[in-house]
């Protein structure tokens, strides 16, 4: 049935997508399965710190900015997961960024890009976000553990892919990404 | 009164000749001080009104000034039924180094207060034709337009007075306003005595403010001649306005602009740079000053510049903390190197800069405003492997640069000898009064980071800045961002907060057009370079008082705060309210400037400028 859902979801693509786009989505797919394989996500689970969590959803009038200047990270699980998904993201042929995603405990409403890449690239990242509201597919791909392609936004091709931790839980998930049309300047900031 | 008293004792170099405003019957021309921003009605802009502001309108511009400078004054035309006119300003022979520029001032409404206040200055040839309502600006009711002008006074003129004139036809009359200008003996330093940074984000923006010089070249505006004119001319307005321009080319996961850095190919020991046209049509006018051939300044290179040096930039992160980390680095380094000292370009401060921070995801510790002192850790590896890269004397300037906050204090001292350029949050820089001194005394550039003000704050509110940079002994300061004027700058202003230039396409002009806050900001500059070259002869600190008593009625300790307790704790336990409470009391000295209290510490430099020989 799990097999069923991806061939079809695969065939799905192929039915819309242009053929330059078709052939980014398939090997972005391959990117996001070894993903799944490759990511160590106990490591992703250590990356931010409890503290910086608590601080994530506090608001406070006279401190505007005090979320992110708590926002810190073990930095030894940060690059070594990092270093991961940037070896998956030369799995392409072309320019991709493999970005890590996790769902925050007790928020399951909200999720939060944890890890990005050197393209700056996203379809779901507003920029400078600690958190934001869940994105639908996230949540199908966090509940089912099955790869899910995106193209919502017009050249965008994003394929989303499940992170285990080692008791068997779905605790983060990846998206490999690209666009077919570059934007050299975009984010440069 | 006399308007040569009333200059002397009220507005130094701005004399003025009362003029009931209920006399204004006729189309006619008056004068405002810089720091009196007139409004189309009729006014003066709230923010800038004093109990004499009314009184602040004159028949006649009286300047006084130094030499190698502009002097500036508002000129406006008032009108008492819509209809056209021309206008334009003039010198006499006896004048002819002066050089006079006249810009049409643009009432931007501020959506926040619902007022109008005049900034954008657009550049004029002369005659202007136009008439009132102004057809652009579309301002109901519109009764004033306002210009700005500047005289500028080469270093060569001879002291004395000359003379000019504006002249307004309408309605089939005409009326003049004559401008006197005093130019003293005393000339004003080629150096600026503060150095007045202008900052940016990348050069995606340029595409969007100029979209019929971008559209034009489609697809290649990011590599045509017409793009990088258009990154000189930011250069140029700054500059040209005793500024420096700042582009920052890489984003905080380390995305690099093409036009910010050479192509790399290869990698580990391999790695090495392929191709620098487009960095060296870039930077190369900027390096070697011929990008500032016309300006009145004379052209020289420009002061500092950021370098794409990022964790991802040139060795790549996948390798960090590994021997490929390092041959990357060191390679493309060395190359950077060789290549500026090869071109001669050896007069620009190059900086290495770490822009990101850790919320935004790119990179596990802060490069911006360290708040954690393990991130330290990662300044002292990179000052290893610049060291490696860089040979021993060379001529070529690197710097290592830290935008410094919460762990300054710690920085300091834990960074000596690793970074050598300072930006420094001007909170905690606050209760560190030793810290420039210090600084500069074992070779380190220091200055503060700061922000624009928006145009709704009193015209004078950016005179603080670098007022206070002189005032703490640092050697520049940043507005953060100057180049973003919002959705609307025109019709639906965010208020500037972010902008001191605007893009001049929509007046026909494909080039950045200055602000009035810019100008004020200039001749303020001007003003601290001459006060402070008077230091031969008078004590830095007897002018500092001076100068602060005449400026807010402070002395020289109130420029600075306590340093407070929390200061002891680990910053990690600091908040940012308690942070802003600690800065308050230097803070509010400044919070509510008297709107003519740059004029008398223009006074005050004017006086002792006159008796230079």
């Amino acid at each position: 049935m799990r097999l069923l859902l991806i061939i079809s979801g695969m065939i799905l693509i192929a039915g819309v997508l242009p053929g330059a786009e078709r052939d980014m989505a398939r090997e972005l797919d391959e990117v996001a399965r070894a993903a799944t394989v490759i990511v160590d996500g106990d490591a992703c689970q250590r990356i931010v710190t409890p503290r910086a969590l608590d601080y994530m959803f506090k608001k406070d009038p006279r401190d505007q900015w005090v979320d992110g200047d708590n926002y810190e990270v073990n930095d030894q699980a940060f690059i070594a997961v990092k270093k991961t998904l940037i070896r998956l993201s030369r799995l392409a042929p072309f320019p991709c960024d493999v970005n890590l995603w996790m769902p925050i405990a007790g928020h399951p409403d909200k999720v939060r890009v944890v890890i990005r890449n050197a393209h700056e690239i996203s379809q779901f990242w507003p920029w400078g976000k600690l958190y934001q509201d869940m994105i639908p597919q996230m949540k199908q791909v966090l509940d089912t553990g099955r790869r899910m392609t995106v193209t919502a936004k017009p050249g965008w091709i994003s394929v989303l892919a499940p992170v285990h931790n080692s008791l068997g839980d779905i605790v983060a998930l990846v998206e490999a990404v690209s666009q077919a049309r570059r934007d050299a300047h975009e984010n440069v900031k | 009164m006399s308007w040569l008293n009333l200059a002397r004792t009220v507005a130094l170099a701005f004399a003025l000749v009362l003029l009931p405003s209920s006399i204004a019957r006729a189309a006619e021309l008056q004068a405002l001080s810089e720091y009196s921003r007139p409004d189309p009605f009729g006014g003066v802009v709230t923010p800038d009104v004093t109990p004499d502001a009314h009184g602040h309108f004159a028949r006649a511009a009286m300047l006084e000034t130094a030499r190698g400078g502009y002097t500036s004054f508002h000129l406006v035309v008032k009108m008492p039924h819509p209809g056209p006119y021309a206008l334009s300003l003039s010198m006499d022979r006896e004048a002819a180094g002066l050089q006079a520029d006249l810009y049409r001032e643009w009432f931007h409404f501020v959506d926040s207060d619902k007022h109008y206040y005049p900034d954008a200055l657009i550049p004029l040839k002369q005659p202007y034709h136009s008439q009132i309502p102004e057809p652009d600006n579309r301002i109901p009711n519109q009764t004033v337009q306002a210009f700005w002008v500047d005289i500028w006074i080469p270093r060569q003129a001879q002291p004395g007075t000359y003379h000019g004139r504006a002249t307004l036809e309408a309605d089939g009359k005409a009326s003049e306003l004559p401008i006197e200008v005093k130019v003293l003996a005393a000339t004003i330093p080629d150096e600026d005595v503060i150095t007045m940074d202008h900052n940016s984000y990348g050069s995606s923006w340029l595409a969007g403010d100029y979209p019929n010089l971008s559209r034009k070249r489609s697809d290649a505006f990011f590599r045509s001649n017409e793009f990088f004119s258009l990154i000189h001319a930011y250069h140029r307005i700054f500059y040209e306005n005793h500024g420096e321009f700042h582009q920052l080319g890489y984003g905080h996961a380390g995305k690099v602009g093409p036009e910010y850095a050479p192509d790399l190919e290869g990698s580990g020991r391999r790695r090495h740079i392929s191709n620098w046209e487009l960095y060296d049509r870039h930077y190369g006018p900027l390096f070697d000053g011929s990008a500032f051939s016309e300006s009145r300044r004379g052209a020289r290179p420009i002061p500092f510049v950021y370098l794409p040096i990022n964790p991802e930039w040139p060795a790549s992160f996948l390798n960090w903390s590994e021997p490929g980390y390092e041959a990357e680095f060191v390679n493309v380094v060395s190359e950077m190197e060789s290549h500026f000292r090869e071109k001669g370009w050896t007069r620009t401060y190059l900086e290495v800069f770490f822009n990101h921070k850790k919320r935004y995801m790119g990179f596990p510790w802060d490069g911006d405003e360290v708040r954690f002192p393990a991130d330290n850790r990662y300044f002292l590896e990179y000052g290893r492997l610049l060291k490696k890269a860089l040979p021993a004397g060379t001529p070529v300037k690197f710097v290592f640069r830290a935008d410094a906050s919460w762990d300054m204090e710690k920085q300091f001292g834990e960074l000596a000898g690793v970074v050598n350029m300072w930006v420094a949050a001007g909170d905690v820089l606050s209760w560190l009064p030793e810290a420039p001194e210090m600084l500069r005394h074992r070779g380190d550039i220091i200055w503060y980071y700061s922000g624009p003000p928006s145009v709704a704050s009193p015209a004078v509110t950016i005179t603080r800045f670098p007022m206070r940079g002189w005032m703490w002994g640092v050697q520049g300061f940043v507005h953060w961002q100057t180049v973003d004027g919002g959705v609307d700058p025109w019709f639906h202003f965010n208020g500037g907060g972010t902008a001191l230039v605007y893009p001049g396409e929509r007046f026909g002009i494909e080039e950045p057009i200055p602000s009035v806050r810019l100008k004020i900001q200039r001749n303020c500059v001007q003003d601290l370079t001459l006060l402070d070259s008077f230091s031969h002869r008078k004590p830095i600190a007897e002018l500092k008082s001076d100068a602060a008593g005449l400026y807010n009625h402070t002395s020289l300790a109130d420029w600075w705060n306590p340093r407070p307790a929390f200061a002891n704790k680990p910053t990690s336990d600091w908040s940012g309210t308690a942070l802003g409470e600690a800065t308050r009391p230097a803070e509010s000295h400044l919070e509510k400037l008297d709107p003519s209290a740059w004029q008398k510490v223009r006074q005050y430099i004017l006086r002792l400028a006159a008796e230079e020989k």
